[in-house]
């Protein structure tokens, strides 16, 4: 009988019958009653983060105070008045659609961006090269949202206001959306310039993701195509991009989780309005962005912060959602640590 | 595709150089000795209370991952039975995907408003402590369970007990990656400004106390960037905390890349 040779292979000495050559890393071995009790002593231990986490959404919970805004806290009206906090109407949906068109455009940009940008690492540039690059992005990734905020608000919004944005509107002017007024603040902020930075900011992440996916792609799928004769670019668009699939939505997934989050940038160039924006122009505010700059005048308004943790509770759950999404897409990659990858803002 | 490689250098190279260019050149020109160790008074002053500030809000938050992030996920990877180390993964990487504003939160409610502390400096440090320790979390759970097999089986076949095992041959092989965890979430945490404008606060003293509020760098960008932009004004100041943040965030992950690099090149003799 042939025994397959194992990467360890050691010498006939340690090979006694029993003994599975290929065993994963298993627990410690120890006596059963010990391996029990001790293991399931320490779990809590092991479980921290679910006990912050579980904290956390405790925590917010109770800001709440089971206040149940009814019907309208899912209208399209928010008004508040600070004379009369109980009688004003706090709707979310003003906010949600700032978001949903921040993070959704930003999305679609950020993930073409990100797999052309994937893919030239992985199968068109040397080692080094790529190495570099890989570096690089990865320092993208790591810059804070406040530097990326105050680069958009002082470098860019001008820069948009005298130039991009008047060549925009003569060119794509007939545009639904393209030939609107000026943000209501001027100087630039508007969506447009936090959609611009909002897809710079997810660009690292989904592209680390992205790569790594199409890393992952095993190397005999690959050269089984390349042996039947496919250029690289079959090779891509026809092995890896199939085969890397999940991972590449879990990116996306991943992504658009972040974008969701993303709340200091955005209250920098956003040009805080609240308004339906009139415009591509014209300036709003995200659910995130609101809640940030917010909630120091909530402190006077208890109705006002309770009407500011249900929109956080919105923002968690569709995070959850998200980041749930993107796990069990990418669970079958093997990815080093991905830097940036998580709601930070 | 042989566009992608200029395009890929156009979207991620010009904003990552462009940024560091402006910010450059709007700090550089009036930051001297004394933008780092004066304090701001009156209208611009120096960076001294931010510095010592984000270093102490750091600091705490650090100590307050490091260990939790550290024992989890020594836990997880050696002890905890599959079931329950399936869920503390998903956890961690829940905990992971919180958004910033939303910990702020948090924070704001559970350590400022509920205990009526106040805005201090440890309801900043316990709120970023907590933003920081998923990521701990993961790389030390990936250090530990990358540790060879076969120094576990020698160890034991020594007679080492669990205990000595952890303590003396895993943590030692898996202090590399840790430690480059822990730095990596150094460079985030250094550059968060949700979790803290709403638990420290803001404040013009330095070193106030740890229930006291206290300024940051972070803080100091989203406080300044839209004062007027005249010479000496508040907003140069947001500008030269952007580049000093921009330094340290940039060193720290350097230093992650050649710990990484090293602890790659020591592994590579012990795989069999």
């Amino acid at each position: 009988m042939d025994e397959p040779i194992s990467p360890g292979d050691r010498p006939a000495l340690d090979r006694s019958p029993g003994f599975s050559e290929s065993a994963p890393p298993a627990a410690l071995p120890r006596p059963p009653a010990e391996r029990s009790l001790r293991r399931w002593l320490g779990s809590p231990l092991a479980l921290a983060p679910l006990i912050l986490l579980g904290i956390v959404v405790a925590v917010l919970a109770i800001a709440s105070e089971g206040q149940n805004f009814g019907l309208s806290f899912w209208g399209p009206v928010w008004e508040f008045i600070p004379t009369d906090p109980a009688g004003s109407t706090y709707g979310i949906a003003l906010f949600a659609l700032g978001t949903a068109i921040t993070a959704g455009v930003a999305l679609l940009l950020a993930s073409g961006l990100s797999l052309a940008i994937a893919i030239t690492l992985t199968t068109y540039l040397p080692p080094r090269t790529s190495r570099i690059l890989t570096t690089l992005t990865d320092l993208l990734a790591g810059i804070p949202s406040v530097v990326y905020g105050i680069w958009g608000f002082v470098v860019l919004a001008p820069y948009f206001a005298s130039s991009l944005e008047p060549n925009l509107r003569n060119a794509l002017g007939w545009l639904p959306g393209f030939g609107g007024p000026e943000s209501a603040i001027g100087g630039g902020t508007g969506l447009l310039l936090g959609i611009f930075i909002l897809t710079l900011m997810v660009i690292p992440l989904t592209t680390a993701v992205m790569r790594e996916s199409l890393r992952s792609v095993p190397r005999e799928v690959v050269e089984a195509g390349l042996a039947l004769g496919a250029t690289p670019w079959e090779v891509v668009r026809r092995v890896r991009l199939r085969v890397a699939r999940r991972g590449l939505w879990g990116a996306v997934f991943l992504g658009f989780g972040r974008a969701i989050g993303e709340s200091v940038a955005l209250a920098m160039v956003l040009g805080n309005t609240i308004q339906y924006p009139p415009s591509i122009y014209g300036g709003s505010y995200t659910i995130a962005s609101f809640i940030f700059t917010q909630l120091d005048s909530a402190f006077f308004y208890p109705e006002l912060l309770r009407a500011l943790v249900e929109f956080a509770l919105v923002i968690l759950l569709i995070t959850i959602a998200f980041n749930l999404l993107g796990q069990r897409a990418v669970s079958g990659v093997r990815t080093r640590t991905v830097p940036g990858a998580g709601g930070r803002a | 595709m042989r566009w992608g490689l200029p395009l890929a250098l156009l979207v991620v190279l010009f904003p990552l150089f462009d940024m560091i260019y402006w910010i450059a050149v709007r700090a550089l020109p009036t930051f001297t000795w004394a933008t780092l160790t004066t304090d701001q008074v009156g209208l611009g002053g120096g960076l001294y209370a931010m510095i010592v500030g984000s270093f102490t809000l750091l600091g705490l938050a650090t100590g307050f991952a490091a260990a939790v992030g550290i024992a989890a996920g020594m836990y997880t990877a050696e002890y905890a039975p599959p079931s329950i180390a399936r869920w503390a993964r998903v956890a961690g990487n829940l905990l992971a995907g919180i958004p910033a504003i939303v910990l702020g939160y948090f924070g704001y409610y559970a350590l400022v408003l509920y205990t009526h502390w106040g805005y201090t400096t440890l309801a900043g440090g316990l709120t970023l402590g907590v933003f920081m320790v998923p990521f701990v979390y993961r790389t030390a759970d990936l250090a530990f369970a990358n540790v060879p097999s076969e120094q576990r089986e020698a160890a034991l076949a020594m007679g080492a007990r669990p205990g000595q095992y952890l303590v003396r041959v895993a943590l030692p092989i898996a202090l590399p990656a840790i430690l480059s965890g822990v730095f990596l979430a150094m460079a985030i945490g250094l550059g968060e400004t949700a979790p803290l404008i709403y638990t420290a606060g803001w404040s013009s003293t330095p070193v106030a106390g740890l229930f006291q509020p206290t300024s940051f760098l972070t803080g100091a960008i989203w406080n300044f960037y839209d004062y007027p932009s005249t010479e000496g004004s508040f907003q140069a100041l947001a500008f030269q905390a952007a580049f000093l943040l921009l330094i340290l965030v940039i060193g720290l992950n350097v230093v992650v890349q050649v710990v990484a690099e090293r602890y790659r090149r020591r592994t590579r003799g012990m795989m069999a």
